[in-house]
């Protein structure tokens, strides 16, 4: 059914990005295909939790949602993919990377990982809050219920009496413990594969800009843009409108506050979602997308695309109608209140800064509720096992 | 949207304050939005009695302040002019270029820069998102024939005390092959104050006097010139064209100067548009005032105030802007502009502080002119030939003047110039003291009356109140499609064994896809239906009414066609999920987009977005299967079923188009060929109402009529 999708979409689009840009399409058809990928693997993963948590039962008679297809489609029929795609933004590209190094970390392949990683950095600074994520992907594997549950299982089984379900047990020893230990060789060899992939990627820059003043200023004129603000052209996020209204001699601060608001997120979210390394990768995408300085639809097409690997676990998700009424009501106003301020002249700035508050609230919310959505989840699955325990005991 | 549902949260637990109040407002929706609705109509009755009055905002502007130096000399040399130019007209000999020359020749002994601009008359094209793009510089112009052009004569007067970067724009339109009186006249008005300017010391913009020529159509030839100001065209098919022309004419050199020598200024700060009437007014000298753009867009308000306060406080005319003729003469608007005046008279005597009635006639009249102030914004089409200076952001309007009697006296004739000329000279003297360009005043408003206005702070409170009942019953709808689902009710029981089922991935949260699915579909219809007419259009020989019968027969056609291919949405929602709130959900999802489409319109047009709120709102609030109605008989649901049946007739566009054409111009020789016109005319001048009957108004019509037909 896929591919037949991907057919389609190809026939009636083809010609249309063919006049545009080659490299571009590839980069988002590719990210489509990994995303699927991805989503298989998770899927596995998931199933495998659920077997190991005694929920097999469950996973069988409500069939578990192909959710690497699911957020493939989402990603590729996405009308912000689709208008980045066609605008001829970078953001394919970049998205590609960030792509390639979370399928390589879910894949546990260190070098395929550690390239996108040092590329995605490379092309767009903020991926390099995805490290985390990473390592804990490399390390635990993918995302699994909270890693106290399977302790609990382990306990409830080993206390109980041998003669107790004995084939579970077997199956319990059979499957190695592996959801709940940091395994420490690939992240070494993540570590290791990243050094050499930077080294190489500065070698290479080194050389190419060595006459336009080198290294220093190739970083003073990309990362120093993104992260001292200078251009206040408006886009689709705050910050234009922050800085433009700011006194110059508080600039310096608040660009260390706004700045400093992604980072103050990263550490309480990875001890809360710790084991669910993959979710935490998309909660720190959405966050940086938020708060970046020059935002794009194509960073929201990301983000996007990959809630819907999320699709079991987020299945009773608050407010999705809302957000989605909000995500067409902002994407459809704002081009409308760019063209009154800056084409008819009749309307200001506020009135496109209103509908970009609008989106970066969405954001939030959608942020806030799944995170929320998760975190129930694992209640749930608490729950079930605990039932499950006890019958067990009766 | 306070659409929490958060309702399936267990009881016990303390909920936030905002889900609370969401929660109240889902539980008494119903109440609040008959009560949203009728605030709405009820204010949009009451706007012509919060208008205020009109004040000069921006300081700079100053009108009126020195005396006007227009004197009999200037008006008799404009009295030459006119009398050169009927007479030529009498002797019929002249062809069009004979005019202009003799125009241009009047210039030029002024000391002015005279330059022609040739231009050809284009093809209505279709131009969707016309609204979105800035002007482009129309390269297609294959079909033109050389012998048919136009020939605009513009003369510039170079201030002595500005640096040529600003301008003030005066244009006259005219027909070269027929000159009228009243045209005549208003080449003589613009004339007398452009020699007058050629010697002041104070003008610090210069001067462009286009002197437009309709032979096909003001707005094509004002518009015509307005591009080549400004996207010029430097190669291609544009010069290729008049290349190829010239082998047609004789005196090629002088064509090529004539392209050459196009002449600029610098960027406009305004533009006045000046025609004279034929027609001659009973008591008074008159000024209409016509200001409205493509896409209801007004020129600032600024503008309109000095010309109103010339024209009463220094030369006397009457100034009057469009009214709705047929609302003058209603029965029960003067009953109701009655009973405001007496609660207006009552409030007062409980409180003196409180004025806010105004006399019955005044109300009348300002309904009337609100009424055709909404309708004209709505339509889209630009009421003059200052509507093309809108799409490059300059403030223009058309001055109407008429004279109290023909003016086939002299003296008459003089006076009259004179006034006209003073009144030109005063608002270009206030328009020269500006700094920069209007941004003090409202580019939203409504006129009430030419002293009056509604801005937009208040015209939105109306629309607000009307729309915001959609959401509302939206999430209520929602919440309780949700909370009825049987399955649900028992997990929310909670005890252990079903507790299994709670992991079942029912989706319980994204049912609503389908039914946006559905939605979706029909708005892609929509858009379908309106490329239709493109296509119709090149049927040759058709009259409207079959025109509109075809258009009709494809859009049903269409439509059947969308749900075959798309595997017929409508029949596996309802093997999926019980058919009571399938309806519920698609009549939510419904209300949504209508709300969302209706916000986009409101900022894009909002008379187009509040006429169409008056007619789907209150059909979408309705909406209701016929199948319950009917099972439950009672008075109540018979009701319903009245009112469902009668919004979904008056909700259908053609239908209501020809109801209120019928109600305001009268029933007799209505026919569905005038729905298809008028279609045709706000297609033609690429209104985005057409966009707004298609994309939202006829989807949400559909769907509606979807809703009351549901087989539950």
């Amino acid at each position: 059914m896929v591919l037949h999708c991907y057919s389609h979409f190809l026939a009636h689009s083809l010609p249309k990005e063919l006049k545009g840009n080659l490299i571009i399409f590839c980069a988002d058809v590719a990210s489509a295909m990994f995303i699927r990928a991805t989503g298989r693997n998770l899927q596995i993963a998931y199933g495998q939790s659920l077997k190991f948590l005694d929920l097999v039962k469950l996973s069988e008679k409500s069939d578990i949602l192909p959710s690497g297809d699911i957020a493939a489609l989402v990603y590729l029929w996405n009308p912000f993919t689709i208008v980045a795609c066609v605008g001829l933004s970078t953001s394919p590209v970049e998205n590609l990377a960030i792509i390639l190094s979370l399928y390589g970390a879910c894949r546990r392949i260190a070098p395929l990982a550690a390239f996108g990683w040092v590329m995605a950095t490379h092309l767009s600074l903020y991926p390099v809050i995805l490290i985390i994520p990473m390592i804990l992907l490399l390390g635990y594997g993918p995302d699994t219920p909270p890693r106290k549950l399977f302790l609990q299982r382990k306990y409830v089984e080993v206390g109980d009496t041998p003669s107790n379900d004995r084939c579970q047990q077997g199956e319990a020893v059979d499957q190695p413990e592996l959801p709940y230990v940091f395994s420490w060789r690939p992240v070494i060899h993540f570590l290791f594969w990243t050094s050499l992939w930077l080294v190489y990627v500065l070698v290479l820059c080194g050389v190419s800009v060595k006459q336009y003043g080198g290294l220093w200023e190739l970083f003073k004129r990309t990362y120093g843009f993104m992260l001292t603000v200078q251009d206040l052209s408006p886009n689709m996020g705050v910050l234009w409108y922050f800085f433009a209204e700011v006194f110059d001699f508080f600039r310096n601060f608040f660009l260390i506050v706004f700045h400093g608001n992604i980072l103050f997120m990263i550490l309480p979210l990875a001890i809360r979602l710790k084991h669910r390394p993959f979710f935490l990768a998309f909660v720190y995408i959405v966050i940086s997308s938020m708060l970046k300085s020059y935002p794009s639809v194509g960073d929201s097409a990301l983000y996007l695309g990959l809630l819907g690997l999320f699709v079991n676990e987020l299945a009773d998700m608050k407010f999705s109608f809302f957000l989605f009424c909000g995500y067409i009501g902002v994407s459809l106003l704002s081009p409308v209140m760019h063209n009154l301020w800056i084409w008819r002249g009749t309307g200001n700035a506020n009135f496109y800064f209103a509908t970009a508050m609008a989106y970066a609230c969405l954001q939030i919310i959608l942020v806030v509720e799944s995170v929320s959505a998760m975190l129930n989840h694992d209640r749930k699955l608490r729950k079930l096992s605990a039932t499950k325990v006890l019958d067990g005991k009766t | 949207m306070g659409e929490s549902e958060s309702e399936n949260e267990a009881p016990k637990v303390k909920l936030r304050p905002i889900v609370r109040l969401g929660m109240f407002l889902i539980s008494h929706s119903h109440l609040l939005s008959v009560v949203c609705c009728t605030a709405g109509v009820l204010t949009l009755l009451l706007l012509p009695l919060l208008a205020k009055n009109t004040y000069i905002s921006e300081n700079a502007l100053m009108p009126g302040s020195a005396n006007p130096m227009l004197s009999s000399q200037e008006v008799s040399e404009a009295n030459g002019l006119v009398k050169d130019l009927t007479s030529l007209d009498l002797k019929r000999m002249a062809s069009g270029i004979e005019s202009q020359r003799l125009i241009a020749q009047y210039m030029s002994n002024l000391g002015a820069e005279v330059s022609f601009q040739k231009f050809y008359p284009q093809s209505n094209q279709f131009h969707p998102l016309h609204f979105f793009s800035s002007p482009d510089s129309a390269t297609i112009r294959e079909n033109i024939s050389c012998s048919s052009y136009g020939l605009n004569t513009v003369g510039i007067i170079r201030a002595p005390r500005g640096d040529g970067k600003e301008a003030i724009v005066l244009v006259t339109p005219y027909n070269s092959e027929k000159i009228g009186l009243g045209e005549a006249l208003s080449l003589g008005i613009a004339y007398s104050v452009f020699s007058l300017l050629t010697r002041v010391t104070w003008l610090a913009k210069d001067i462009i006097w286009v002197v437009a020529d309709s032979k096909y159509g003001e707005y094509a030839a004002v518009d015509a010139w307005l591009r080549d100001y400004y996207i010029p065209v430097f190669s291609g098919l544009g010069i290729q064209n008049a290349e190829m022309c010239h082998g047609l004419e004789e005196n090629t050199i002088r064509e090529r100067n004539m392209r050459d020598g196009f002449k600029r200024a610098g960027t406009m700060a305004a533009a006045l548009v000046i025609k004279v009437a034929d027609r001659s007014e009973q008591f008074e000298d008159s000024l209409s005032i016509y200001a409205e753009a493509s896409n209801g867009q007004m020129p600032n308000l600024d503008l309109i105030n000095i010309v109103n306060y010339l024209a009463v406080h220094r030369q006397g005319l009457r100034i009057k802007v469009e009214k709705m003729w047929s609302l003058l003469n209603c029965k029960w608007l003067k009953i109701l502009g009655e009973i405001l005046e007496s609660l207006g008279h009552l409030a007062k005597n409980l409180n003196p502080q409180w004025k806010f009635g105004i006399p019955a006639a005044d109300y009348v009249e300002g309904t009337a002119t609100l009424t055709s102030s909404l309708y004209y914004q709505a339509l889209g089409i630009p009421t003059g030939p200052h509507g093309a200076f809108r799409d490059y952001q300059v403030d223009a309007v058309t001055l109407e003047i008429s004279s109290r009697v023909s003016s086939n006296n002299k003296g008459r004739q003089n006076d009259f110039l004179l006034r006209g000329g003073r009144l030109i000279e005063g608002v270009i003297r206030s328009v020269n003291n500006l700094l920069e360009k209007f941004h003090q005043s409202f580019f939203l408003y409504l006129l009430t009356s030419p002293s009056k206005f509604l801005s937009v702070g208040v015209y939105m409170i109306t629309f607000a109140l009307l729309v915001s009942s959609l959401p509302m019953v939206a999430a209520s709808l929602y919440a309780h499609a949700n909370n009825l689902d049987p399955s649900f009710e028992k997990n929310e029981s909670n005890h252990p064994a079903s507790a299994a089922d709670e992991l079942g991935i029912t989706l319980r949260s994204w049912k609503w896809l389908y039914a946006a699915k559905k939605v979706l579909v029909v708005h892609l219809w929509g858009a379908v239906v309106l490329l239709l007419p493109y296509f119709i259009c090149q049927i040759p020989n058709c009259t409207p009414t079959t025109s509109f019968v075809v258009w009709v027969l494809l859009s049903i056609f269409s439509l059947l066609i969308l749900f075959w291919i798309l595997g017929s949405p409508f029949s596996y929602v309802y093997a999926s999920q019980p058919q009571q709130r399938e309806w519920a959900l698609l009549k939510s999802v419904t209300i949504s987009a209508a709300f969302i489409g209706l916000c986009l319109m409101s900022v894009i047009n909002f008379a187009t977005a509040e006429i169409g709120a008056l007619l789907m709102v209150p059909m979408c609030l309705m909406a209701h299967p016929l199948k319950l109605d009917v099972k439950s008989r009672k008075l109540r649901n018979f009701s319903r079923v009245a009112c469902n049946l009668a919004l979904g007739f008056i909700g259908f566009p053609p239908t209501a188009f020809l109801v209120f054409k019928g109600v305001f111009e009268g029933f007799d020789g209505i026919s569905v060929g005038d729905f298809w016109n008028w279609l045709e005319s706000i297609w033609a001048w690429s209104s985005a109402t057409y966009l707004y009957i298609g994309m939202i108004h006829l989807p949400c019509w559909i769907l509606c009529i979807h809703v009351i037909l549901h087989p539950c």
